[in-house]
C-alpha cells in the first residue's frame, strides 16, 4: 500500500516540478527593474536629475539648510507657541547652541549632502562606464555633476569641518575621514577644474543648475571663508572669482528687491544660482508655513493652513533704519487682515516673550518671499542661493578687509539704493569710515522687551558691514555663516542665546554615521 | 459527523468506524422479523437536545440519527439488548434497552474534554492523542449574543491569544496577537484558515461557525511554514451531520443596543459661564484687558452664548439586527448546507455603519461506496458602509469644542472660529458622502479518492476575489479654510488568491502500532492591483462622486486632483509532510515538515525548510495508573518546531528604479529616475524557533480537566531596516535579516464542571496566561544599529515627542519620559532629573527621560461560567488583563486649563498630587500613564428555551438577553482601558478614537 502511496506522490511532485509549479517568479507591473531599464540619450536629464533634486528638501523644506543658517543666528527664532514648537527641545537647542551628535537638522543636512555625493558618484560611474549613452556635450555634463557635487562638499566644509571625501561609486569600502584643510582644498580643486568646461549660457537651459557663473560664485564664497575653513584668508581670490561675474555682464542688481523673491523670480536677472521650487511639482518650498501664524491662511486665501513657528528675534529689527525698505519687504509685521474685508485677523508685534513660551502673534514673521493669495502648502518662489547683490557685497567685504574701506563703500552704495529709493536716497549712500564701525544691533539677553546685560555690538569689527548682510540678505539661510567669519557668533549673546563654545562653529558628526563607520572621529568639543 | 474537508490525520471519522463495526458485527441470522420500535432523545450535558447523534443497536446493521429536538425512533431487533449512542466529540454511550420502549440519553461530560476531535493543519486529530499546543473552542462556548467576527466569538477562552475589541467601529475587526510579539517588521496577525482556505476573520458570518481551533507552538504550526509564526486559526464552518434525515431549517437572530463604555465629563456651557464670572485664567468674555481672565492668547475660550451638548450632536441612538438562516438536507449520498447571513448595523456616531449580507453553500456528494467524495463551496459576502467621514477625529473635535458654541450661525451657516485644528464636527459628517462597497467572493472544490481502506488522496482547489469599490465626496461647503469647491474620489481594488492543494494521506496498525503519514503540495498565488481619481473644484456638489470629470482641478493645475494604479503579485510554494505514530495510544510522536518557497524572497534564499515535531506520553494508560481511577487522563507533551513569516510586501529584494521627484529642464518640470532602496538578494524569511512543553488532564470522570503550556520562542533573522554606511550603499537603510526576538510563556486552562444535576448545571472554564518579551538583539557583524534603542510612537501635536523606547535587551513596549513626582506651588510639574533629584520640568532635558511602564499586560485571565437551571440558561464571562500601564492622552491634552483653545475636561481643576491644580504647558510626564489593570464583565447573557412539546412546526426555541462589556472594573479613569497591545506603542489611549462601546442584544433561535 505504501508503494502505491509513495509512487502517487511521486507522479505528483514529478508532474508539478514539470509544469514548473515550483517556479518562484515575480512579475513587476508597477515598478521599472534595474535590469529591464535601456537608457537612451533622450533619458540623460532623467538620470542626472536626482543630482539636483536633493536640494529642495536640503534647502528651504523642514529641517532644511534655511533652518539650520538662521536658527542658530541672531535674526530668527522659533519659540514654543500655544500651539506647540517645544518640539522636545530641538528649536531651543538650536537658538542655545546646546546640540549634540543627534540633533536633527545638522543631520539632514548631512544626509541630504551625501545622498547628492553618492548619487552624483553613481552617475558619473554611469557615463564612465558607458551606461548612459551620451554622444554630444560628455564633457559638460561631467563638469556640472562634478561642481554640483563640490557644492554638496562646500556645505559639509561649511556646516561639519571634517568629513570623508568620496569620489568613487564601486568603491565599497569605509570611507576615511578628511581635515577641514583637506576637504576645502578639495572643494576648491573641484571647481576650479569644472568651470573651464561649464556652460557659460544664462538662460532656461542653464536655470537652477550649474553654469559657470554659479560654480564661479560659490567659489567665491569658499574663498571669502577660507580664513575660516583654513585659517589662511583668500580675499584676492575672492575679487577675481567676483570680478569674472561682475564682467561677464550677464547680471544685474533688479531696480525692485522684491523681483528675486516673487512667485516668477526665475525671470529675476539678479539671480545667480537658485534651487526651483514649484507648488505642484516642486513642493518642498515651505518656509512660509514654519512662520506664518494658521489664521494667515485667511490673510493670503491659502488652501493650506500655515503652521506657526519662526519669527524675527526682536533686536535685529531695531537695528533696520526706518526708511529701509527691505524691513518691510522681508518680514510681515503689524495688523493683519482677512482677504477682501477689513476684518483682522492678527496683529503682528515686534516683542518675543521668550523662546519658552511667546503669543501667536508675537515677532515678526518671513515675509520675503512672496506668498500670494491661494497660495498652497508649498511656493512656487525658488530659493536664490546666490545673488548679485551678494557678488558685490562678498568683493566689497574682500575690499574693505584689504583695507580698501572707500572702494568697499561705493559696492555697498550701489547695493543700497534701491531700498532707500522711495523713502530717502540720500541714505543709501554709506563711506568707507560707515563701514569700519561697529555694529548697531545691540546684543545681550532679551526680557520683557528689553536687552540686559552688556554687549552691544559696537566692538564688533566691520560689524558695520555685517549689519549690512543682515538687512540686504536676512532670511535668506546664511546669517550664521557671516556671524562666524566675523567672529561673534559664539561670543555675543541676543534674545535668549548666552555665549557658547568656540567649538560650535561647527556641527558634530551625526551619531549614526560615527557607529556605522569607525574611520570617523567625532569634532572637537562634542 | 463534519465532513472532513482535509483529510483526516490519523483519525478515524466516527461514521466510518461505525460503518466498519457494522460490517464487523454482521451476521446473516440476524435478519429476525421481530422487531420492536425504541424511541428517546439524546441531549447534551447542559439538557440541550443533540441534533444527529448516531444511534444503532449493538450488534446488528440498524442505526438512525437524532433530529434536530433530539428525538430519535429506531426499529431493532428484538434480540437486541443495548443501544450505543455516538457523537461528534463525545465517547460512544451504551444504554440497556430491556424491558424499555424509551430512554433518554446525555453526554455527561463537560465541554472541551478530552475526547474532543480538534482540527490540526490538514486533518482533524482525537484531543487525547494531540502533542501540540492546541485550542479548540465549540460553537456552545461561544460569545453569546453581538459579535463583530470570530475573534469575539472566543475572546477569553484561549489561554495566550490575546483578542482586543480596540474600537467601537461597526466596521473593524478585533486585534488578535499570539504569545507576544515575535516581530519587529513582519506583523502580527496569525495565517487564518476557513476550512483549510486563506482568509480573513470576517470572511464568514461568526453565527455560521461551528468550531475554532488555534495552533499555538512552533511543532503545530510548523506544517503552515513561513505564515505560521504567529500562531494558525483554523474557522470550521457549520456542516451537515450524519446521513439520511428531514431537512432542517435553523433561524437565529437578534437586536442590538449599543452606547459609548465610558463618556467622559467634560466642561458643559454651564460651566464654562461659571469659570468666567468667576474670572478664571484663560476664560475671558471678550478679550478686554482689564478683565480677570484676560489672555493674550488667540482663540481662548469665550462664551458665545448657546448651550451645545456636542457629543450629542455627532452621535446617535444605534439599533442594530443580525439575522442568520441555515438550511441543510440531503441524502447519505448527497447533502447540503446553505446559509444566509444579514446583518444591519449602526455605530454610536451619526450615518456610521456597516450592511452586511453573506451566503454560503456546502455541498457534498459521495460515490462508489464511499470511494469517491466531493465537496463544493461558495461563500459571497456583500458589504455596504458609510466612508466618508474620519470618525476618529470627529470624536477628538466634539470633545475639545467649546460647548457655548451653536451649531449653526443665524443664516443657518456652520458655525466656525478661527482655532488651530479646530472644525464644527457635525459638519465633518453631514457635508460628505460616500459608501464603501466590498464583494467577496469565496470558491472551493475538493475531490477525494479513497481507493483502499484508510488511504485517502484530496485535490483542493479555491479562488477567492475581493472587490473593493469606495466613493467619496465634500460639498462646497465642506470646509471653510480649504478654498476648494468640492472635492471626489474614487477607488476601487481587487484582489484575488488563489490556492491549489493536493494532499494524500494513509492510515495503517500494525499490531499495537499505529501510523497516520500525510504528504501533500501547496501552491498559492496572490494579486493585488487598484486605481482611484480623485478630483475637486467642481461646477456642482450634486454629482458627488459620480461624476469625477467635471471637476476643474486638472486644467487649472490649483487644487487637489489625482490618479494612481498599481498592482503586484507573489507566490507561495510549499511541499509538506507529516507522520503521526503512537504506540498503545501510549507513546505519540509527531513530525512534520514543510519545505517552502516565497517569491517575495531574495534570489539566494527563495526556499527554507520548516521542520516540527513533538512527542507525547500518555501516562493514564500505563499499567501503574490502572488503580489511580480519579485520573481519566494524563498526558505529558513537548514539542519543537520552526515556523517563518512572510514579508509584508513584494519585490523588496529586487534591484527598483523608480520616476518620482521633478527636475526643472530646459523650462519643463520632467521626471527623475533612480534606485529607491538599496535591494537585498539574501532577504529571507525570519525563523521562529519554539519550544513547547505542555501537559493535558482529565480529572474525576473529567468533571475537571485542562491543560498547562510553558513555552519559550525565539524569532531569528529578524527583520529590520539596518542603518548602513553611505557610500557604499545608496540609502542609509537596508532591510535585512539579522535581530533576534524572545519570548517565553505560560498558559493555564482549567475546564470544571462543579455542579450536574438533572436540574442544575454549571460549567466553569479559566485560561491564564502570562509573557515575558525581549528584544535580543539588532545587529550583527555586518549590520549595526547606532543606538541601542529606537523610539517609538507619538504624543501628537503640541507636545510633538515620542512615547516609546524599544531597548536591546528589554520588553517591547517600554513608556519612556520625564518621571513626575510633584507639583510646583506656580501648578507646574516637578520631575525627576538624571541625578535622581527633583527639578522643574521648565529645566528638563532628554537625560532626565526614564522607562515609565510597559503597555502590555503581563498577565492576561478569562473566566466563563455558564449556569443551566431547568430551561433557563445564564452564561457570565469574565475577563482581565494585569500588570500593564496606560499612557492617557486624553488626560494629558484635556485636563490642563492652559491649553485654553479648547473645552476640557471637568477633572483639569482638581488638584494634583492632592496639592494643586496643573496650570502649565503640556508636557509628558509620567502622571498620565496610569495602571491598566481590568476587570471586565465582558459577557452576560440570559435565555429560556420554551417548552415547545409535540409542536409541530417549531422544534426548539430559545430566547435570550445578552450584554457584551457590560462593566469595567479599572482604576483607569480614560474611557476604556482595552487598548491597542500591538506594534512598538501599545497602551496608549489616544485622542482620536471610535470610542468602544456597551452593547444590549435581544435574540431568539429557533429551529424547525
Amino acid at each position: 500500500m505504501k508503494k502505491m502511496l509513495y509512487s502517487i506522490t511521486s507522479l505528483v511532485t514529478l508532474a508539478c516540478i514539470l509544469s514548473g509549479c515550483t517556479k518562484l517568479d515575480e512579475t513587476v507591473y508597477d515598478q521599472v527593474l534595474q535590469d529591464n531599464f535601456h537608457p537612451t540619450e533622450g533619458d540623460v536629464p532623467s538620470i542626472i536629475a536626482p543630482v539636483y533634486t536633493i536640494l529642495r528638501p536640503m534647502e528651504a523644506s523642514w529641517y532644511g539648510n534655511f533652518d539650520l543658517q538662521e536658527e542658530p543666528a541672531d535674526a530668527i527664532v522659533t519659540p514654543a507657541r500655544p500651539n506647540g514648537w517645544y518640539d522636545g527641545g530641538v528649536y531651543q537647542r538650536m537658538h542655545k547652541h546646546e546640540w549634540n551628535q543627534t540633533q536633527g537638522q545638522p543631520n539632514q543636512l548631512w544626509s541630504n549632502c551625501y545622498q547628492g555625493i553618492n548619487t552624483a558618484n553613481r552617475v558619473l560611474y554611469q557615463i564612465d562606464a558607458g551606461l548612459v549613452p551620451i554622444t554630444t556635450g560628455k564633457e559638460a555634463i561631467i563638469a556640472e555633476l562634478k561642481a554640483a557635487r563640490a557644492f554638496y562638499y562646500y556645505n559639509l566644509l561649511d556646516n561639519h569641518g571634517n568629513v570623508p571625501i568620496v569620489t568613487d561609486f564601486k568603491d565599497a569600502s569605509l570611507p576615511k575621514q578628511s581635515t577641514r584643510q583637506q576637504v576645502y582644498d578639495f572643494v576648491v580643486k573641484e571647481f576650479l577644474d569644472a568651470i573651464p568646461a561649464l556652460s557659460d549660457k544664462v538662460d532656461q537651459t542653464t536655470y537652477g543648475r550649474f553654469n559657470k557663473w554659479a560654480a564661479k560664485s560659490i567659489l567665491a564664497k569658499v574663498y571669502l571663508n577660507a580664513g575660516v575653513y583654513t585659517g589662511t584668508p583668500q580675499w584676492d581670490k575672492c575679487i577675481e572669482q567676483c570680478n569674472d561675474i561682475i564682467a561677464s555682464n550677464k547680471y544685474i542688481i533688479e531696480p525692485l528687491y522684491k523681483t528675486s523673491y516673487k512667485t516668477d523670480n526665475n525671470t529675476s536677472k539678479e539671480i545667480v544660482f537658485a534651487i526651483p521650487y514649484d507648488e505642484i511639482q516642486a513642493t518642498q518650498m515651505n518656509i512660509h508655513m514654519k512662520t506664518l501664524d494658521p489664521v494667515m491662511q485667511k490673510v493670503y486665501s491659502m488652501s493650506a493652513q500655515p503652521w506657526g513657528g519662526n519669527c524675527a528675534v526682536p533686536q535685529f529689527i531695531d537695528t533696520y533704519d526706518p526708511d529701509d525698505t527691505r524691513l518691510k519687504d522681508t518680514w510681515i509685521m503689524g495688523p493683519q487682515y482677512v482677504a477682501g474685508t477689513t476684518t483682522l485677523a492678527i496683529n503682528f508685534i515686534e516683542n518675543v516673550d521668550g523662546i519658552a513660551l511667546a503669543g501667536s502673534n508675537q515677532g515678526y514673521r518671513v515675509g520675503k518671499y512672496e506668498i500670494k493669495m491661494g497660495a498652497r502648502g508649498a511656493l512656487s518662489t525658488d530659493y536664490p542661493i546666490e545673488r548679485y547683490a551678494d557678488i558685490l557685497m562678498m568683493k566689497a567685504e574682500c575690499l574693505l578687509r584689504q583695507g580698501k574701506a572707500a572702494e568697499a563703500a561705493t559696492l555697498v552704495t550701489q547695493v543700497r539704493q534701491r531700498a532707500f529709493s522711495t523713502t530717502s536716497p540720500a541714505k543709501a549712500t554709506v563711506t568707507g569710515a560707515d563701514l569700519v564701525k561697529g555694529s548697531v544691533y545691540n546684543y545681550g539677553l532679551w526680557a520683557g522687551g528689553r536687552v540686559s546685560g552688556t554687549g552691544g555690538g559696537a566692538d564688533i569689527q566691520y560689524g558695520r558691514f555685517l549689519d549690512e548682510l543682515g538687512w540686504e540678505f536676512a532670511a535668506e539661510g546664511r546669517r550664521r555663516q557671516d556671524m562666524i567669519r566675523f567672529g561673534i557668533y559664539t561670543t555675543k549673546q541676543w534674545f535668549n542665546h548666552v555665549s557658547s563654545g568656540a567649538n560650535k562653529t561647527i556641527f558634530p558628526i551625526p551619531e549614526g554615521e560615527l557607529t556605522k563607520n569607525g574611520n570617523l572621529k567625532q569634532n572637537p568639543g562634542y | 459527523m463534519r465532513k472532513p474537508l482535509h483529510l483526516p490525520g490519523k483519525q478515524l471519522l466516527f461514521p466510518l468506524f461505525l460503518l466498519f463495526s457494522m460490517i464487523f458485527f454482521y451476521h446473516p441470522v440476524l435478519a429476525q422479523t421481530d422487531t420492536k420500535t425504541i424511541t428517546g432523545t439524546v441531549r447534551n450535558q447542559t439538557d440541550e437536545p443533540l441534533d444527529g447523534a448516531t444511534i444503532s443497536a449493538k450488534g446488528t446493521t440498524v442505526s438512525t440519527l437524532s433530529d434536530a429536538k433530539g428525538n430519535f425512533s429506531i426499529r431493532v431487533p428484538a434480540r437486541a439488548r443495548t443501544l450505543v449512542v455516538s457523537y461528534v466529540g463525545q465517547e460512544p454511550i451504551e444504554v440497556s434497552i430491556e424491558g424499555q420502549n424509551n430512554v433518554n440519553v446525555s453526554f455527561k461530560s463537560a465541554g472541551n474534554t478530552l475526547n474532543d476531535v480538534v482540527v490540526v493543519g490538514y486533518g482533524t486529530q482525537k484531543k487525547t492523542e494531540v502533542t501540540s499546543a492546541i485550542s479548540s473552542v465549540k460553537s456552545e462556548s461561544f460569545t453569546k449574543g453581538f459579535a463583530r467576527d470570530p475573534g469575539q466569538l472566543i475572546q477569553g477562552k484561549v489561554a495566550g491569544i490575546a483578542i482586543g475589541t480596540i474600537s467601537g467601529n461597526p466596521n473593524a475587526n478585533t486585534q488578535i496577537s499570539l504569545r507576544g510579539v515575535s516581530s519587529v517588521l513582519a506583523g502580527t496577525s496569525p495565517l487564518i484558515l476557513i476550512d483549510g482556505i486563506p482568509g480573513s476573520l470576517n470572511s464568514v458570518a461568526p453565527e455560521d461557525i461551528e468550531s475554532i481551533d488555534v495552533l499555538k507552538d512552533g511543532s503545530a504550526a510548523a506544517i503552515y511554514g513561513t505564515r505560521g509564526t504567529n500562531g494558525v486559526i483554523l474557522i470550521t464552518t457549520v456542516k451537515r451531520r450524519g446521513g439520511s434525515r428531514p431537512p432542517t431549517i435553523a433561524y437565529s437572530g437578534y437586536f442590538s443596543y449599543q452606547q459609548i463604555a465610558k463618556r467622559m465629563e467634560f466642561l458643559t456651557a454651564d460651566d464654562y459661564r461659571r469659570l468666567i464670572s468667576q474670572g478664571v485664567k484663560g476664560f475671558n468674555q471678550n478679550l478686554d484687558p482689564t478683565k480677570g481672565g484676560y489672555s493674550t492668547v488667540a482663540g481662548t475660550n469665550d462664551d458665545y452664548g448657546a448651550n451645545t451638548d456636542w457629543f450629542k450632536q455627532v452621535t446617535q441612538e444605534p439599533l442594530s439586527h443580525t439575522h442568520n438562516l441555515t438550511l441543510q438536507g440531503g441524502t447519505g449520498q448527497t447533502n447540503y448546507t446553505a446559509s444566509l447571513n444579514y446583518r444591519d448595523w449602526e455605530g454610536i456616531f451619526k450615518r456610521s455603519n456597516n450592511h452586511q449580507v453573506t451566503a454560503r453553500l456546502d455541498v457534498n456528494h459521495s460515490m462508489w461506496d464511499g470511494k469517491l467524495k466531493f465537496n463544493a463551496n461558495i461563500i459571497n459576502r456583500t458589504r455596504k458602509y458609510f466612508s466618508g467621514p474620519d470618525y476618529n477625529w470627529i470624536y477628538r473635535q466634539a470633545l475639545i469644542r467649546n460647548p457655548t458654541e451653536p451649531v449653526y450661525t443665524n443664516t443657518g451657516a456652520w458655525y466656525e472660529r478661527d482655532v488651530y485644528m479646530y472644525v464644527n464636527p457635525l459638519r465633518l459628517i453631514q457635508e460628505v458622502s460616500g459608501e464603501t462597497r466590498v464583494q467577496d467572493m469565496r470558491i472551493s472544490g475538493s475531490a477525494i479518492l479513497s481507493p483502499i481502506k484508510d488511504l485517502n488522496f484530496k485535490v483542493l482547489f479555491a479562488e477567492n476575489k475581493a472587490n473593493t469599490l469606495t466613493g467619496y465626496a465634500e460639498t462646497f461647503n465642506y470646509s471653510s479654510t480649504n478654498g476648494r469647491r468640492g472635492y471626489a474620489s474614487r477607488s476601487e481594488g481587487l484582489d484575488r488568491d488563489d490556492l491549489l492543494e493536493i494532499t494524500g494521506d494513509y492510515t495503517k496498525n500494525i499490531n499495537d502500532h499505529h501510523f497516520t503519514v500525510l504528504g501533500g503540495y501547496s501552491y498559492q498565488y496572490v494579486v493585488s492591483e487598484g486605481f482611484n481619481a480623485n478630483n475637486s473644484n467642481f461646477p456642482t456638489d450634486q454629482y458627488t462622486y459620480n461624476r469625477l470629470q467635471a471637476g476643474d482641478a486638472l486644467t487649472m493645475q490649483n487644487a487637489a486632483v489625482g490618479m494612481n494604479s498599481n498592482k503586484n503579485d507573489s507566490k507561495l510554494i510549499g511541499f509538506f509532510g507529516r507522520i503521526n505514530y503512537n504506540f498503545r495510544s501510549k507513546y505519540l510522536v509527531m513530525a512534520s515538515l514543510r519545505h517552502e518557497g516565497s517569491s517575495r524572497y531574495g534570489a539566494n534564499y527563495k526556499y527554507g525548510d520548516f521542520p516540527g515535531v513533538s512527542l507525547g506520553w500518555r501516562i493514564n494508560n500505563e499499567e501503574f495508573m490502572k488503580s489511580v481511577t480519579f485520573v481519566n487522563d494524563l498526558k505529558l507533551r513537548g514539542g519543537y518546531g520552526v515556523t517563518g513569516t512572510n514579508p509584508v510586501s513584494s519585490y523588496q529584494s529586487l534591484v527598483i528604479l523608480s520616476y518620482g521627484s521633478r527636475f526643472l529642464y530646459n523650462g519643463n518640470w520632467i521626471q527623475q529616475i533612480a534606485p529607491s532602496s538599496n535591494p537585498n538578494p539574501d532577504l529571507r524569511w525570519e525563523r521562529k524557533q519554539e519550544l513547547n512543553l505542555g501537559v493535558d488532564f482529565s480529572l474525576f470522570k473529567s468533571r475537571i480537566s485542562g491543560s498547562i503550556d510553558l513555552y519559550r520562542r525565539v524569532t531569528k533573522d529578524m527583520l529590520y531596516n539596518y542603518s548602513v554606511p553611505t557610500p557604499p550603499y545608496l540609502f542609509s537603510t537596508i532591510l535585512a535579516n539579522v535581530g533576534s526576538m524572545e519570548n517565553k510563556g505560560l498558559e493555564i486552562l482549567v475546564n470544571a464542571a462543579p455542579v450536574q444535576t438533572k436540574n442544575f448545571d454549571w460549567n466553569s472554564n479559566l485560561t491564564f496566561s502570562t509573557n515575558k518579551n525581549k528584544l535580543v538583539t539588532l545587529s550583527n557583524t555586518l549590520f549595526q544599529t547606532s543606538l541601542n534603542y529606537f523610539t517609538a510612537g507619538g504624543t501628537g501635536e503640541p507636545i510633538q515627542t515620542y512615547t516609546h523606547r524599544v531597548y536591546i535587551g528589554q520588553p517591547i513596549g517600554l513608556f519612556y519620559g520625564w518621571k513626575s513626582i510633584d507639583i510646583a506651588a506656580d501648578s507646574t510639574w516637578i520631575i525627576q532629573g538624571a541625578d535622581g533629584k527633583p527639578k522643574s520640568v521648565k529645566n528638563g532635558n532628554e537625560t532626565d527621560k526614564q522607562i515609565l511602564g510597559n503597555g502590555i499586560p503581563k498577565y492576561i485571565a478569562g473566566w466563563n461560567n455558564t449556569f443551566r437551571y431547568k430551561n433557563w440558561d445564564l452564561s457570565i464571562n469574565l475577563r482581565g488583563a494585569f500588570g500593564f500601564k496606560i499612557l492617557n492622552l486624553q488626560k494629558m491634552y484635556y485636563a490642563n486649563p492652559k491649553i485654553n483653545q479648547y473645552n476640557m475636561l471637568k477633572s483639569a481643576f482638581d488638584p494634583v498630587y492632592n496639592k494643586t491644580p496643573i496650570y502649565t504647558d503640556l508636557a509628558y510626564v509620567s502622571y498620565y500613564i496610569e495602571p491598566g489593570d481590568y476587570v471586565k464583565i465582558d459577557n452576560v447573557s440570559l435565555g429560556y428555551a420554551l417548552p415547545l412539546k409535540n409542536n409541530k412546526y417549531i422544534k426548539t426555541a430559545r430566547i435570550y438577553v445578552a450584554g457584551l462589556n457590560l462593566y469595567t472594573i479599572t482604576n483607569y479613569t480614560g474611557v476604556d482601558p482595552e487598548l491597542n497591545t500591538q506594534g512598538f506603542s501599545p497602551g496608549v489611549d489616544e485622542r482620536d478614537k471610535y470610542p468602544t462601546t456597551r452593547t444590549f442584544t435581544i435574540g431568539a433561535n429557533l429551529s424547525f
